[in-house]
Formats: C-alpha cells, structure tokens, sequence
C-alpha cells in the first residue's frame, strides 16, 4: 500500500514537472514569525535596550528550552488531528519522581530515565485508549492531566523536593559542544530531526495525511493506529524531557511547575502555523512559536507591564500570527 | 403484658443511659478547610491544625475549597452535615468569608481563620491568626535596603505576591514605606502568577537584565528567594546582589546556609494552625479567646540559624 502513496505522488510529480520550492515559499509562515519575533525584540529594545543584550538572548532561550521541546510534542499529536492536554501533568510528575529518586539514593541516570518512563507510560495510556478503545483524544488527556497532576502530589504528599546531586545541573547548563550550553543544544536536535522527519521521512509524512483524513490515510494503506498511538507516546516523552531539563537547571522540583505549560504549548504550536484541526505545523514553526511566546512573557518583565497582561498579549499574538498565517496564503 | 411493659422500659432506659454515656464521651471535631493544598503553605497549616487537635483530643477533619469560594462554601455545608464542632479555615479570599460567617454562625460553629483573615468589619468570628504583613513588609524592606547599601547602591527590585491579594498589599505598602524611609529606589516589581521557582528565576533574570543596577531583592513568597538566587548563581553574582525572603522553607533555609540568601523572614505556618485550633478549642470549652492575632514574623540570617531561638521558630514554619 505504501508503494500507492509513492506511486501516486512520483505520477503527480511528474505531470506537474515540478521545481525545487524556494525556502521563502516552503516557510512562509515560519519567516512572517520570526519577523514577528524581531519586531516584538526590537520594539521592546526601543524601551529597555537591554534587550538586545546578548545576556538577555541567552535568558530567553533558557526560559523557552522546556516550552520548545514540550512543543515539539504536542505539534505532532496535532498534525495528527489530536490534542494533548497532559503535557504540563506529565511534566510535573516526571520532575517529582526523578528527584524523588535522587533523594532515595538512585544515581542520576537512572533518576533520570524513571522520570522519562513517566512520559513512555502515560504516553502509551494515551495512544492506546485513543487508537485501541476509541476515545476522543481531549476526553483522555483530561484524564491523564488529572491522574498524572494528582500523582505530582501523592509522590511527595505535595512537597516539593530540592536535588542535591552535585552534576545533575550539567544536563541542562553543561556544554557538551563547547560553547553550547546543552539547552541549546537539545532544542537544535530536536527541532533539526523532527523538521526532517516530517519533510523527508514518509513516515513523517504519515502524520499529515492521518491529520488531513484519518480514512483517506487508512484507505492508503498508512497504519493509522501505529501513527496516532506513536505521536502520544512522543508528546509524553518530550514532556518528561523537558521536566528532567527544567528540574537539571533549578535543581528543585515542583508538583506545580508544568501547570501553566500546557496551553503555553498548544498555542505555540498554533501560532506557529499549525491547524487545531491537524494536517498542518512544522517543527521550525512551534519552535518559533514558544519563542515568541517567551519574548513576549520576558518584554513584558522587562518593559515592566503588570505580569497579568501577559495572558492578553499572548492572546493578541495568536491572533495576529494566525491572520498573518492566514492572509500569506491568499 | 406487665413482663412485656417491663422490658420495653428497662430497654429504653438502657438506650438513654448508653447515648448519655456517649456524649460525656464525645469527643470534638475540628475541621480544616484548605483555600487549596497544592500550595506547602497550606499544607503546612493543616499539619498544625491536626497536631493541636491531636494534643487536644480533637478528632480532625480537612478538605479543600481548589480556590473557588463556591467549593468553600460547600465544604463548609458538608461539614456542618458532618456534626463537626469547630472549623479552621484559610480561605480562598478575605472577600468570600461573609456567608460563609453567616452560615457557621447560624449553626454556632467557632471559626478560627488561619493564614488569611476574614474581609474587614467582620466580627461574628472566633479568632483570625494571620502574619503582621505590614510590620514584615517594613521589616524587609529595610533589611533588603540596608544589604543593598552594603553593597554600594540604592536601587532594589521585587518579586512579588499577586498584588490583587490584601496580604500582598500589606507586606508592598510597608516595604515602600521602609525603602522611603532608608533611602532606596524601589526600581521594579514582578508579580508572580505560578508561584514556581522557574518563574522567579526567569523574572529575577528580566529584572537584573532591566535594571543591572539592583543590589538587592526583595522576595515577598519562598519561590521568589530559590529563583533570584539561582539567577544570581547563573549570572557569578551570588553575595554580590542581596536576597530577603518571607515564608522560609527547607529549600530556602540550606540557601541561607550557603549564603545565597541573606536573610528569611519566617511565617509561622505551623504555628497558625497550632494556635486557630487552639482558639476554637476555647470557644468549645468556654475558655478566653482572643479574635485578633498578628503574628510577627522573626528575621533569622544566616549566622543565627543554627541558634536555639531560630530552631524554635523554624518548629512553628513546617513539619520537622
């Protein structure tokens, strides 16, 4: 079946005698954004010019490392036309158990993958309630917002917990390409081979044509099931990836600390041009998105606008990315 | 049939005499209602609440309003259904507690407030043990100048409570006196909106980069002193920029050790559950109560912490 698809597609592609697409016109979208970003950077530098200091650049993409990955994941559960609202819980929890297990003796590596099989097993909850049992993917990760949230909590019996490992802090803060702070690091693998993944693997490509029609998508023969459970098992993952980065660089876990990530996500996987209704997104965007998101929540800070506002502008953002996204494609 | 009346009698008095018994057995109970225990604090106060109780004989119930007055209320209706004898409550705003007051006083339940008192010209109220918040906004804010000019300049910045909150105001309207007193520019505040540690070090960082110029932070809830130390840490400035902070907890007390942090003004948690259950209990047992306690909140630095009079105080901030 999958030899239709390439079929299909090299037939399309020869009667259309096609040309290599400019990187203009492949990210669009992706360029009004960060063009946004500059702006947004700019304009708060005309206020407070250190802004633009390269300290400041270097806070803003601390403080954006866990949303740019935690976005990664959610991006591909909506290419897939789904939604995961369990992210922030996830991140939560993995933190209190990774540090949970430090403080029970168990070195780092291990304290660290037991915090990643928190995103592996709710993940896996996810995918298989939504593909095996058939249940709206918003109704399940409510659930598992809500188990997971509450499990932050009955870990520790909601204390939070200090790590005390001495080295923990290089998986964040450490170089492992000198000059490049391992965040940096991190959130470049990711973006570079999901971006890839997406464009050039075909089953990247899967997860477009399951957000675009989950039947047409099975009619051609992609398994529609295996794809959907992988894309909440991924979310789950990068979750948990980005509360083991966040616990590395403050050394300190928090039942709460994710609560506010998960529309963070979402709306930074939508401002960077993906559709709610699956189909649409790419890595570059969602990067950008939580990027904006951060420069604004930081321009606000800094400008020294109550903090209440940052709600508002983020909303305003939104909207002005998706009708920025909306009339480039006219 | 006399046989008959006999017994039913003997039965009867029996029942009465058992249920007599149980009541000069009964013991009280007191219920804890938590605006949310997602928070230490509260949890921390429930802690003191339940060994008051236990010390007293007080049978101890607790549940938690999630921070929506509607949820307040219905705690509060399941725990007069319930029989409790007293409540002790952190309510979810000092402007939700008048029905909430008018509900327990109909059914003449003491109420102590622990933590956050009721709203202003409430009376109909056991007792309300909260922190002097405008006595430590000036304490602090004259601690956090007097560091700042240590270190050669004036300017301080603030990481703040939500300032839609009456204790927020109270500890901000005293630390601005105190600046204006001591001579020290109150450069910028951040509120917080998560009360994370991850947001405090993102804005202490947004405030150091603003305003390179600060020499001290004044840090109005325990999360705000762990992020401005960390961001201070980040930045090599550890010691060279002044960090107060109140609540005090296990975390920030080790950042005080390490001399990341200069001084804590300690809320007594613990100590307002331990004494609002004591004040219910009065109001139970007919002994004196007293409706309006302020606590003070002690400053302990970092070469008082392992005094006796800081490991007292300490023992009133969080379960040991």
């Amino acid at each position: 079946m999958n030899t239709k698809v390439q079929h299909m597609t090299s037939k399309s592609d020869n009667a259309s005698a096609p040309r290599m697409p400019s990187i203009f016109s492949v990210y669009r979208s992706e360029l009004a954004i960060a063009a946004a970003c500059v702006v947004l950077l700019v304009g708060v530098g005309i206020f407070v010019p250190a802004a633009l200091s390269s300290g400041n650049f270097s806070n803003i993409l601390q403080a954006s490392a866990p949303l740019v990955i935690m976005s990664l994941g959610v991006l591909i559960v909506i290419i897939t036309g789904g939604i995961d609202l369990s992210v922030g819980s996830i991140f939560s929890l993995t933190g209190m158990v990774t540090a949970l297990a430090m403080a029970n003796g168990f070195d780092e590596v291990t304290s660290s993958l037991a915090g990643l099989a928190v995103g592996v097993i709710f993940g896996s909850i996810n995918g298989i309630l939504i593909t095996l049992v058939g249940l709206a993917p918003f109704v399940v990760t409510l659930i598992t917002y809500a188990v997971a949230a509450s499990l932050a909590f009955i870990v520790t019996n909601g204390r939070s917990l200090g790590v005390n490992s001495p080295d923990y802090w290089l998986l964040n803060s450490g170089e492992m390409i000198p000059g490049l702070p391992n965040f940096v690091l991190f959130c470049l693998i990711f973006t570079i081979v999901l971006e890839f993944v997406l464009r050039k693997v075909t089953a990247g490509r899967w997860f477009y044509s399951i957000g675009s029609s989950p039947v047409a998508a099975y009619l051609l023969g992609i398994p529609v099931k295996r794809t959907r459970f992988a894309a909440y098992v991924i979310s789950g993952t990068m979750a948990s990836f980005a509360g083991l980065l966040t616990v590395s660089y403050i050394l300190n876990a928090e039942a709460t600390a994710g609560a506010s990530l998960m529309l963070q996500a979402i709306a930074a996987v939508v401002i960077g041009g993906a559709s709610l209704s699956g189909g649409t997104g790419s890595a570059i965007g969602a990067v950008l998105g939580a990027l904006m998101i951060t420069i604004i929540q930081n321009g606000v800070n800094l400008i020294g606008i109550n903090s209440f506002w940052q709600g508002s502008v983020t909303g305003l953002a939104i909207l002005v990315a998706v009708l920025i996204d909306r009339f480039s494609h006219q | 049939m006399k046989k008959l009346v006999k017994t039913i009698l003997a039965a009867a008095a029996s029942v009465l005499i058992a249920q007599g018994a149980h009541a000069a057995d009964k013991k009280f109970t007191v219920a804890y209602i938590a605006p949310s225990l997602d928070i230490d604090y509260w949890q921390w106060v429930a802690h003191g609440v339940q060994q008051k109780a236990k010390e007293l004989g007080m049978d101890y119930v607790e549940y938690t309003s999630e921070n929506s007055p509607a949820k307040q209320m219905d705690n509060a209706r399941v725990a007069v259904t319930r029989g409790v004898n007293a409540v002790v409550i952190g309510p979810v705003s000092s402007t939700s507690t008048p029905p909430l007051l008018s509900f327990l006083a109909q059914n003449k339940i003491p109420v102590a407030f622990a933590g956050i008192g009721p709203q202003p010209g409430q009376t109909n109220f056991t007792s309300s043990v909260t922190a002097n918040n405008y006595e430590t906004g000036l304490a602090q804010g004259k601690y956090t100048c007097e560091l700042a000019k240590e270190r050669g300049g004036k300017e301080v910045g603030m990481l703040s409570l939500p300032q839609d909150r009456e204790n927020a105001q109270k500890y901000l309207k005293g630390a601005k006196e105190a600046f204006a007193a001591n001579g020290c520019d109150l450069v910028q505040i951040l509120e917080t909106k998560g009360l994370t540690i991850n947001e405090a070090v993102t804005q202490a960082n947004d405030l150091l980069t603003a305003h390179p110029n600060v020499k001290a932070i004044y840090g109005m809830y325990d999360q705000a002193g762990s992020g401005a130390a960390k961001a201070l840490a980040t930045r090599g400035l550890t010691g060279k920029v002044g960090v107060t902070v109140a609540d005090g907890s296990p975390t920030t007390i080790q950042l005080l050790k390490d001399g990341a942090i200069q001084g804590i003004f300690f809320q007594e948690a613990v100590g307002q559950g331990i004494d609002a259950t004591q004040q219910v209990y009065n109001a139970l047992t007919g002994a004196k109560t007293t409706q309006n306690m302020a606590l003070v909140m002690p400053l302990v630095k970092a070469a008082d912490i392992d005094s006796d009079a800081a490991k007292k105080v300490i023992a009133r901030v969080f379960p040991q």
